[in-house]
């Protein structure tokens, strides 16, 4: 049994829901305002939170930022279809994902899975792709700790900014399709007209900063994806 | 500042006009006394010398000597000379003027008096006893100066007065123009400088900040600008309550709306659950038509937020080729399934100003409507043109399908909401908003967006933008701003 948090000011979806997803395999404590929302987020007893931007007491963003300032764990974040400056902000205040609402229960379910396997599976993935540590020009991460760093200085990366910076590292000069990220870094199929991706990468390019030389790291290939731009050979690719 | 400096030189003209007006008078009428004094000095004595000498004529050399002699004075223009005998009788019988005669007898009631002058009229009456004692009197009448040939008289000859009353003019003159200055200078400002307030706050409300006010500066005034200021704000609480009422009703309604959507959606997934197989297929119709049901009350309120303004205050500059090829893009990996292509051809670096994510949406629509139109197989083009040498300068982009068209009589309706336009056998309906909010988009940036036939066959949406351009200074706030491709920077806090 995986415990998820729903923080939602609607008590009868949060009991549809809880219905729908026990046979998944989860249990589901469900709160209705947002300070009870940070409260047992912050209690350490679930393995991820889907959160509500709508709550009658204080904003879904407020309550990611409180849950961000001292806790890592995974946020998904439902909101108003239509609204593209919600999901962008949830996702550059460090949400992992984003559900329109309403939302089909089954796409909801497969949200969760991913975050799941990507966060829960953290430890496992350390052994299982290549182990150690990724190195390219200035930038360096550990994926052991999850800890990346430019310069020897530490960047506070989001669970899906790391995966994304390691995505691209892997691939250093080469042009990764859009479609291929989202596959590997969101663990979902591609569908066009979302635009999750681009908002991860530029939160990531706005937390990495300029290459020294004063270029932008992350290049956008126009049409495909993106390349992460190389100044020298990549160290941890040096084998 | 225009106002300030127009209110301001006006009364500073007016004033020194009138003041210099004022000192020219008194300076007109100062020199003439000054004149007629002079004129007095030199030629009372000169008069008493001629009548000595004209009673002397008289008595020793006899009346026609002295004929001879008043005759001679005849020769300058304008001078007479009369002579009166101690009855008041002109020598000659001449016939003088009534001033003249005036102070003849004016002269002989006084017997104290011996010579009277009318420097004004420029007459000079002078009584002598001969050496009989018989008494005379001699006038001589001056021709009067011209007032114009006095006047000019002052007004160049700094030192005709001999005086300096002309320096002492200049200073008053001067001080006038110093006192006046700083004196209008204050009255301008206090009139004009409210006033630019007023227009600040009124543009800073128009560019969606709200919660402008006219200050206490204004409205303690109590005068008229006062009370403008007051019903300023009295308009801007309104409007600002409006808006805001506004905003919520629309906030309200999405979620008022999509609660009951996101129930049925769960309790729609739980039905999948646990009803026979057979009852699939009527569980996916609720399925499609309760996606319809949500993308219609999206386009509501997205089409409610374009006619609010809600989100144009969250304008930047950024590439609409861009936006163009991320839309196509996506559009394309969609069109993949029916064997079409979506093509974009054209300029880059099309820099607009506009809220990027409803400009999208808005080509979003276009280009997916193409793409739902056009025939199995064939390709959508789009393309992206600067119009660089249109005033103002324009970004034009089109979306041509190779669908069945739409009767011609119908193009006009297909912007109006909720207009249906023919279905073609196959094609998925849309909600009818499409098309209409992409309209008002464009609309609110001030730019158009239309359709035709294509030649050929297919169709052709047009869609026209101003393009920004640089030096804009109304924009320079927007221009701060990244203009980065990356739309995530689009982000300003709400």
């Amino acid at each position: 049994m995986r415990h998820l948090l729903v923080v939602d000011d609607d008590a009868e979806l949060c009991q549809l829901l809880s219905e729908y997803l026990v046979p998944e395999g989860y249990d589901v404590e469900a709160v209705h305002s947002g300070v009870e929302g940070v409260e047992r987020a912050l209690s350490g007893d679930h393995a991820l939170v889907v959160l509500d931007v709508m709550l009658p007491d204080v904003r879904g963003f407020e309550v990611l930022r409180q849950l961000r300032a001292r806790s890592r764990m995974p946020v998904l974040m439902l909101t108003a279809r239509g609204n593209e400056q919600d999901r962008i902000l949830g996702l550059e205040m460090g949400a992992d994902d984003y559900l329109p609402k309403p939302f089909n229960p089954r796409e909801l379910c497969a949200r969760i899975e991913a975050i799941l396997r990507r966060s829960g599976g953290e430890a496992a993935a350390t052994d299982a792709r290549s182990a150690g540590d990724l190195t390219v020009d200035d930038v360096s991460m550990s994926k052991a700790s999850r800890m990346a760093h430019r310069g020897g200085e530490a960047i506070e990366l989001t669970t899906v900014e790391f995966d994304l910076l390691e995505a691209l590292l892997q691939g250093a000069g080469r042009v990764i399709p859009r479609d291929e990220l989202v596959r590997t870094v969101l663990n979902r199929p591609f569908s066009p007209f979302d635009r999750s991706i681009d908002t991860h990468v530029s939160n990531l390019r706005r937390k990495l900063g300029p290459a020294p030389d004063g270029f932008e790291r992350i290049k956008s290939v126009r049409g495909i994806g993106y390349q992460y731009a190389v100044r020298h050979l990549p160290q941890g690719l040096k084998k | 500042m225009r106002l300030h400096i127009k209110v301001f030189l006006w009364f500073w003209l007016g004033v020194v006009v009138v003041s210099g007006t004022l000192i020219g008078l008194t300076e007109l009428t100062h020199s003439r006394a000054q004149d007629d004094r002079l004129w007095q000095e030199k030629y009372g004595p000169r008069v008493d010398l001629w009548a000595r000498q004209e009673t002397h004529i008289l008595r020793t050399q006899g009346s026609s000597a002295l004929e001879e002699y008043v005759g001679s004075f005849q020769a300058d223009p304008g001078v007479l000379n009369y002579m009166f005998d101690g009855s008041g009788r002109e020598v000659f019988d001449r016939q003088a003027s009534a001033p003249v005669r005036a102070m003849v007898e004016g002269l002989m009631q006084s017997p104290g008096w011996t010579q009277r002058v009318d420097a004004a009229e420029r007459i000079v009456a002078e009584r002598v006893l001969d050496a009989n004692g018989t008494p005379y009197v001699v006038v001589v009448d001056f021709p009067p100066p011209s007032v114009l040939s006095r006047s000019l008289l002052d007004l160049v000859d700094a030192d005709f007065s001999g005086g300096r009353p002309t320096r002492a003019s200049v200073i008053r003159l001067a001080a006038v123009v110093g006192v006046a200055g700083i004196l209008c200078f204050v009255l301008a400002r206090h009139i004009a400088a409210p006033i630019d307030r007023l227009r600040s706050a009124t543009k800073r409300l128009a560019s969606e900040q709200l919660e402008t006010r006219i200050d206490r500066d204004v409205l303690s005034r109590g005068d008229e600008l006062a009370d403008l200021g007051r019903d300023f704000n009295g308009m801007a609480d309104r409007i600002e309550r409006l808006v805001t009422a506004q905003r919520h009703l629309l906030s309200d309604v999405s979620h008022a709306l999509r609660s009951p959507l996101a129930r049925l959606n769960v309790a729609l997934g739980l039905a999948r659950r646990h009803s026979p197989s057979g009852a699939q297929e009527h569980l996916d119709r609720i399925e499609l038509e309760t996606d319809r049901l949500n993308t219609l009350i999206g386009q509501l309120l997205t089409m409610a937020r374009v006619d609010s303004g809600v989100g144009l205050e969250r304008r930047i500059v950024f590439d609409l080729a861009t936006i163009v090829d991320e839309v196509a893009m996506d559009a394309d990996y969609e069109a993949r399934a029916r064997r079409c292509v979506v093509e974009v051809t054209g300029e880059r670096n099309c820099p607009v100003l506009g809220a990027q994510d409803m400009i999208r949406g808005a080509v979003e629509n276009v280009v997916r409507n193409a793409v739902r139109h056009t025939a199995d197989g064939t390709r959508v083009e789009v393309t992206v043109e600067r119009r660089d040498a249109a005033v103002p300068p324009t970004v034009l982009v089109t979306v041509r399908d190779h669908g069945p068209g739409v009767p011609d009589k119908v193009v006009p309706g297909l912007f109006v909401p909720f207009h249906r336009g023919p279905q073609a056998e196959g094609t998925p309906s849309g909600t009818g908003l499409g098309l209409a909010i992409t309209r008002r988009v464009f609309e609110v940036h001030g730019g158009t967006a239309t359709a035709a036939n294509a030649d050929g066959g297919g169709f052709v949406v047009s869609l026209e933008l101003p393009m920004h351009v640089r030096d804009d200074v109304d924009q320079s706030q927007a221009d701060s701003r990244p203009t980065t491709e990356e739309h995530g920077n689009a982000i300003t806090a709400a």
